[in-house]
């Protein structure tokens, strides 16, 4: 960044004079590392989900001991990590989601599902019961049977949430769904409870804490948010390529403007594999601003270089690289002041942006003035010389 | 001076400025108001299985604060954010707190209806399955809306023994109905207002409340305050956890007498310990009756008809009743009276599935430490821009105009969110701003400093042209992110990048052109 920041002081010659075509080496290389890097993208708990747990302490404490501590409590797969921070010592503990966490879960939701036809059920046999109308053996057995059958279903659930709360009921005990209905909640709340009194009494007996702060994704709710983040995704990119492509009406220079932006968003997620900075929703949201954002420089180029016509297009190329990088540097700027604050105070929120949106500007300057810059250059080019062409052609006939 | 006065009254940057004063009004009337993450706090967000219209997430925040309201955690907030979340937010960082609203949230509340001061129907006799709303078309005329339900042959022998010959009398719905407590108030609560259909006494409406809260062994007691001097001496609590419902305003000297006394005490806002009245029965006894009081959990009192007080045992019943308004009004009241209804039968149980989120909490003194270090960055941030582009383009004539509008963006931003919450998300992408907003400008001024022969206007032009598909652009590629994700976690952030593009484009940007078009003239 400070060559960059150089650069538009001091006078470098216009490299796209020339054979320009190999300003494209350095940028293929970094997406493919980047490409090479992407399968190593961690996932924050946001999408994978588990528990992040975040200890504000007087002092340092002792890690091993917490991870043992931990490990007793029969939580093994938890990683912890501690900051000495300017504003206090921070502990994170980020626990793998349990299984027994995520079965829970579905068991109540299926069990929830079904409990209302069975319900339904219960309450048609009260009918045979109060003599209040006419009815047959024949129905009575009917309905009794169906009552059954949903119900012993329905306990088969509640009886393996039971076995995971360590309860020792019975769903089929119970006089009527409604009682059912309350143990079922009962459980799944107690086995969650259980889990976080365990964890809670594994952090207390070896670190004394002045705050703490538990994330707890479910394994439902981090589906969801994969579902929405895609989602997000499609209906960003295809609104974009629709918006660009209406912008500049041509295929060749709106598909430079696509790839740049493209370009960049695979840098960014190379670095974020190579530097471990997890996928989170914080991270995806900096990551679809910064392809909002790295569109700017390919807009500014592409209409510089194909929508005017004085001078040279390697040098109206050159031209927009300097106000490009320019407005990089304004918002590299930002985002180490926000990186620096997220190394001060620890806030994920504030470390997940800032060190993606940094990668991703730095991307954006390679695959803006190297990518998109070669295939604008080149059409460019192709049709000049078409042009030159055509009139040539034109001269001839009328020479002739 | 008469620059300074053309350059004002320039349109462009007049309009800047008139919002810029607008903002500054907006953030010093209004305050800004910050997140949990700065103010410090506890916030449970849940989340719910599948997203929902306006009506059943109203109604979701509104069970989820009556059952907040009776369980006395009134500092709670409960807010709907999106189509599938909603907040609740408690000030401080008190686990016991916590617990509670996560207790009442994941269990489902007790469902009691009381006549004559008799239990006749509770939640465990009904099939809560068959809760359900009656159609339109089977109402009739009688009623707007209509909750038919089935009761277990139990419930329904006590239920037809309780009312026999109680035809007209109130059925007293509660939810959670607390029982180990008084409540003292101030009698001027229970005074007969206009608001009555005809007029009552005071004496009736007391009696009323009296009525409400009777049920036998667990009678909630009304005391008034006026004649605290008379009973005080009789007053005690029946069990060491028994709570006395007081006023905010209440004397220290009745608090503290009632702590002595052993009394558990709640201070509640006034209005939470004045009841519902309804006047519009025209029968004798209960000409005059509590309709709803949040504070004991009654939250509904239907009549008696005659068909059920016959004393024989019926397994089906239908509660009715009007709605107010005309027309499409009419049938959205009766909607909300139906499923308020519905709700209170099923125990207060959510229509959707919930999921507990992940509860932050955040101390207030690390909220406002958060805070002093990210503004401080702010304020860096801008500072070292002004810096980079002091450095860039070294002429006064065009770094001020360019800080200048930097300053306004970030504050119009600033007003703008604020007035809605800056938490985390928010605060980075009002940094982020700061790096971004500059961009235009610096594309107008290369822009004009180049060394061709186009004139101004057409350097302008071209320059604007970009600008604004640059924002158009990046408008359209982040909308998504606060339309269709739904995602509480990343709103902050996706709405102050946005703003911040639309105002660079909608605002500073001309008002930048402006001035640099008059400077360079």
């Amino acid at each position: 960044m400070f060559l960059m920041f150089i650069g538009v002081y001091v006078e470098i010659p216009n490299f796209y004079h020339g054979d320009y075509r190999r300003l494209a080496i350095i940028p293929v290389i970094l997406l493919l590392i980047s490409i090479y890097f992407i399968p190593h993208i961690k996932f924050g708990v946001d999408f994978k989900g588990g528990t992040l747990i975040s200890l504000k302490t007087k002092g340092a404490i002792d890690i091993q001991a917490l991870e043992k501590s931990l490990g007793e409590a029969g939580i093994e797969e938890a990683t912890v990590k501690q900051f000495a921070l300017p504003i206090g010592n921070e502990v994170e503990i980020e626990i793998e989601q349990e299984e027994k966490l995520v079965r829970s879960e579905a068991l109540k939701t299926e069990f929830f599902a079904k409990v209302d036809d069975v319900s339904r059920l219960e309450a048609d046999l009260s009918r045979f019961e109060s003599n209040a109308t006419p009815f047959t053996q024949d129905e009575k057995k009917t309905a009794t049977d169906a009552y059954l059958t949903a119900r012993s279903g329905l306990d088969k659930i509640a009886d393996q949430l039971f076995g995971l709360a360590e309860l020792d009921e019975k769903a089929s005990q119970q006089p009527n769904t409604d009682n059912l209905r309350k143990l079922v909640s009962d459980a799944y709340r107690k086995v969650n409870d259980d889990y976080k009194d365990r964890i809670g009494e594994a952090i207390t007996r070896v670190a004394n804490y002045d705050s703490i702060s538990v994330q707890a994704i479910s394994a439902t709710l981090s589906a969801k948010f994969i579902e929405k983040a895609v989602s997000v995704v499609v209906i960003s990119a295809i609104l974009t390529a629709i918006v660009v492509f209406f912008v500049f009406r041509t295929f060749i220079p709106s598909l430079a403007v696509m790839i740049g932006a493209a370009a960049d968003a695979t840098i960014a997620l190379g670095a974020m594999g190579l530097f471990g900075i997890p996928f989170t929703l914080a991270s995806f949201a900096a990551l679809v601003m910064l392809i909002a954002f790295s569109l700017d420089t390919d807009i500014l180029l592409t209409t510089r270089v194909i929508k005017r016509g004085e001078g040279h297009a390697a040098d109206r190329a050159y031209d927009s690289m300097k106000t490009g990088i320019t407005m990089s540097v304004t918002a590299f700027i930002a985002f180490s002041v926000l990186f620096v604050l997220s190394i001060m105070t620890n806030i994920n929120t504030y470390y997940e942006i800032s060190a993606v949106a940094l990668a991703g500007l730095v991307g954006d300057v390679f695959a803006t003035w190297g990518i998109n810059a070669v295939i604008v250059l080149w059409y460019a080019e192709k049709v000049e010389k078409s042009k030159k062409e055509r009139e040539a052609r034109v001269l001839s006939t009328i020479y002739k | 001076m008469k620059k300074l006065i053309d350059f004002i009254s320039d349109k462009r940057i007049s309009v800047l400025l008139i919002i810029m004063l607008f903002a500054l009004g907006l953030a010093y009337f209004n305050g800004i108001k910050f997140g949990i993450d700065f103010s410090g706090g506890t916030r449970i967000p849940i989340v719910l299985e599948k997203p929902v219209d306006t009506v059943t997430m109203d109604e979701m925040v509104q069970t989820i604060k009556t059952r907040a309201a009776v369980f006395g955690l009134t500092e709670v907030k409960v807010r709907a954010v999106g189509t599938s979340e909603i907040y609740v937010e408690v000030p401080g960082n008190n686990p016991r707190l916590v617990s509670d609203i996560e207790t009442l949230l994941s269990k489902q509340g007790v469902y009691q209806g009381v006549v004559d001061g008799k239990e006749a129907l509770r939640g465990d006799d009904i099939y809560t399955g068959t809760i359900g709303q009656v159609s339109p078309s089977q109402i009739g005329s009688q009623a707007d809306w209509a909750v038919s339900f089935s009761v277990t042959q139990k419930g329904a022998n006590k239920f037809a023994s309780v009312v026999k010959g109680k035809q007209d009398y109130p059925l007293y719905m509660f939810l959670d109905r607390p029982d180990a407590i008084v409540i003292i108030s101030k009698k001027d609560l229970f005074a007969s207002t206009s608001a009555f259909v005809k007029p009552v006494t005071d004496e009736e409406l007391i009696k009323a409340t009296n009525d409400a809260l009777r049920l036998n062994g667990a009678d909630i007691k009304l005391y008034l305050l006026e004649d605290f001097e008379k009973y005080k001496s009789s007053i005690k609590p029946e069990t060491n956890r028994t709570k006395a419902i007081i006023a905010q305003n209440s004397t220290r000297e009745v608090v503290d007498y009632l702590k002595a006394a052993g009394f558990a005490i709640e201070q509640r806002p006034p209005g939470e310990l004045q009841p519902v009245f309804d006047s519009s029965g025209s029968r004798g006894q209960f000409a005059v009756v509590v309709r709803e009081w949040k504070a004991v959990g009654l939250l509904s009192s239907p009549r008696l008809s005659p068909e059920v007080t016959s004393g024989i045992p019926n397994y089906g019943y239908i509660i009715s009743g009007g709605a107010q308004g005309s027309g499409k009004q009419r049938a959205l009241d009766a909607q909300a009276n139906a499923k308020n209804v519905e709700s209170i039968l099923k125990g207060g149980a959510l229509p959707v599935q919930i999921s507990l989120g992940s509860t932050t909490s955040i101390p207030a003194p690390l909220g406002a430490e958060f805070l002093k270090i990210s503004a401080i960055g702010a304020i860096a941030a801008l500072v070292v821009i002004s810096l980079f582009v002091a450095i860039r383009y070294r002429t006064p004539k065009i770094i001020i105009p360019i800080v200048f509008i930097l300053l306004s963006e970030v504050t119009i931003l600033v007003a703008i969110i604020g007035s809605f919450t800056i938490d985390l998300g928010a605060m980075a992408g009002i940094i982020a701003a700061i790096g971004v907003s500059v961009d235009a400008q610096i594309l107008i001024t290369d822009e004009l400093l180049k060394k061709d022969t186009a004139e101004h206007t057409k350097k302008l032009n071209r320059a604007f042209s970009i600008i604004t598909t640059n924002a158009f652009v990046a408008v359209v590629a982040m909308l998504p992110l606060l339309l269709f994700s739904g995602l509480v976690e990343i709103i902050g952030f996706a709405t102050s990048t946005i703003l911040g593009a639309l105002l660079g484009v909608l605002i500073s940007r001309p008002a930048y052109g402006a001035i640099v078009d008059k400077l360079f003239d």
